[in-house]
């Protein structure tokens, strides 16, 4: 029972994080229709910002959080414009951005590995060791602190896209272009917006990383896998898909990796994505699907 | 009479599709409904397209007061005061039906007049207080239609341009749409109506203009237009016994 307790709790925790990564990948597809293969490349640079921040002037983690958002929000804002923008209008876009992404991908890993080589780094702060004990049950520290702050950027994602005037903007171009713009809203604008904060999302989701996990430049094609099973379990461009997926996902991952050995629980977000590719390709709440 | 939009010798197309509008003209007077008709492919929504921004003018020119729009966006086109519901409603299917009414209020200045605005739509349609927190695209065809059109009032538009809101719809309830429609041009709103019943269409119409193969081929008023031969001959034999 109280392992049952321990890896459910291990693997919410995990899943807080894999939401944050996760919602910034899904905000993009579902505005943009960018499918973001260089999004964990953007976490990593993220969580060398943070690793920065900590190792040279002592900045914690948490408090370099918002200053690796704004920074990585900045470089989607360049990125879109000389990456993406010309291509907005072509048919293929979608498809185009799969191609575009990647290169992007291996552009970053390669300017992240000349300027910081391919150590391993992992920021360490006094709580990423750290862990709460109750009775023989405990949380890490850090893992706490992590899924913590990931759902109160997820809340504020939220409570923005639901509430605020320029959220719903978004929304609605998510769901309908040509109504938004038929309605008065700059969706090039819109775009290039969401971009932005997906792209901070992923900074965001960096700072919290670089003390969760270690890192290097490589250990992103580790994760586009598993960010790409939980946007598409959760359907494509759905926030709150991905979340759900994010916390589903990652607690049967942890199960798999206490009764078969971890080699297994990274195997289960492939397996997951191939299964729900089979089974439900529109994911949890997507629309049909047009990737698939 | 003034003019209020006019269209003049305009092509346009899709993407890099060949052109659909080939020189079609149009002039919209101030404060009455007018009803483009014609067959399939005519180019009737095409015409709305390009008026209202989404699809780019190749020749020719639409002039709204006299100032050209050639070259702008949907959302600046809708800021001068031209709305445009399309067939497929522009609705937004997983927000609330309230949350619709505040998009269409989107390109509004004053925050503080919108929810009064919004208030003030509800009071006029029922249907949608009631159905306030429900996902649009859960409501009924026509309740769908009645929020497309009701939500243009909004920003009190100058033109409402309407791409078939008759489509798919029972004639009991396409009889309501065309009294919502006519209650907006009791209200100043000028009207612009493309239909593929053309009976229908003209009958609750003041002009009526024919366009075929991307051309305007005559107009005039509309009980004038629904007897010409030509008409009956074209477009009317097979729906009028239908």
């Amino acid at each position: 029972m109280e392992q049952i307790v321990q890896t459910l709790i291990l693997g919410i925790a995990l899943g807080g994080v894999f939401a944050l990564m996760g919602s910034g990948l899904s905000l993009v597809f579902g505005v943009m229709r960018i499918v973001n293969l260089a999004h964990p490349s953007l976490i990593i640079a993220g969580a060398y910002v943070t690793y920065w921040g900590f190792k040279l002037w002592g900045i914690d983690p948490l408090v370099m959080l918002p200053i690796a958002a704004i920074i990585l929000a900045a470089i989607g804002v360049i990125l879109y414009k000389l990456v993406f923008e010309k291509e907005a209008k072509s048919a293929k876009y979608s498809e185009m951005t799969v191609l575009l992404t990647f290169a992007t991908a291996m552009i970053v890993e390669g300017a992240l590995g000349g300027m910081f080589t391919n150590t391993q780094r992992v920021t360490s702060p006094d709580y990423a060791t750290d862990a709460i004990f109750f009775g023989n049950v405990f949380i890490p520290t850090g893992q706490l602190y992590a899924g913590l702050a990931s759902l109160v950027i997820i809340g504020a994602l939220a409570l923005f896209l639901k509430h605020s005037r320029f959220g719903n903007a978004i929304r609605a171009t998510t769901q309908n272009r040509d109504a938004a713009e038929l309605l008065g809203v700059n969706v090039n604008f819109v775009g290039i917006m969401s971009f932005a904060i997906g792209i901070g999302l992923a900074g965001a989701a960096g700072s919290l990383v670089s003390f969760v996990f270690s890192f290097f430049p490589a250990k992103h094609w580790e994760w586009i896998a598993v960010l790409m099973s939980l946007v598409v379990l959760g359907g494509m461009g759905s926030i709150l898909g991905t979340v759900l997926a994010s916390f589903m996902l990652s607690i049967v991952a942890a199960f798999v990796g206490a009764y078969f050995g971890s080699t297994w629980s990274s195997m289960t977000f492939f397996l997951a994505l191939f299964l729900i590719l089979l089974v439900r390709p529109q994911g949890l709440f997507g629309e049909k699907p047009e990737l698939a | 009479m003034s003019q209020l939009l006019e269209v003049t010798s305009l092509t346009a197309g899709y993407d890099d599709g060949p052109a659909i509008l080939d020189g079609a003209h149009l002039t919209i007077e101030p404060g009455k409904v007018h009803c483009i008709i014609g067959p399939n492919g005519a180019g009737k929504s095409t015409l709305l397209k390009a008026i209202c921004g989404m699809l780019k003018i190749r020749q020719g020119d639409v002039k709204f007061k006299g100032e050209s729009l050639k070259g702008l966006r949907p959302d600046q086109i809708l800021r001068k005061g031209i709305c445009f519901v399309p067939q497929e409603r522009a609705l937004f299917p997983k927000m609330t039906v309230r949350e619709n009414l505040r998009m269409g209020g989107y390109s509004l200045a004053d925050k503080s007049g919108l929810e009064r605005a919004i208030d003030e739509i509800e009071e006029r349609f029922p249907i949608l207080r009631e159905r306030r927190d429900q996902h649009a695209g859960t409501m009924s065809g026509g309740q769908q239609q009645t929020l497309a059109m009701a939500r243009t009032l909004i920003i009190r538009p100058e033109i409402v341009m309407l791409d078939e809101p008759s489509l798919g719809l029972a004639p009991k309830i396409v009889h309501e749409m065309f009294g919502i429609m006519k209650m907006m041009a009791s209200e100043g709103i000028t009207i612009l109506l493309v239909e593929q019943n053309a009976l229908m269409g003209l009958k609750n119409s003041d002009w009526g203009v024919v366009l075929d193969l991307g051309k305007t081929l005559f107009e005039g008023p509309a009980p004038e237009v629904l007897a010409d031969p030509r008409i009956q001959e074209l477009y009317l034999g097979g729906k009028k016994a239908a």
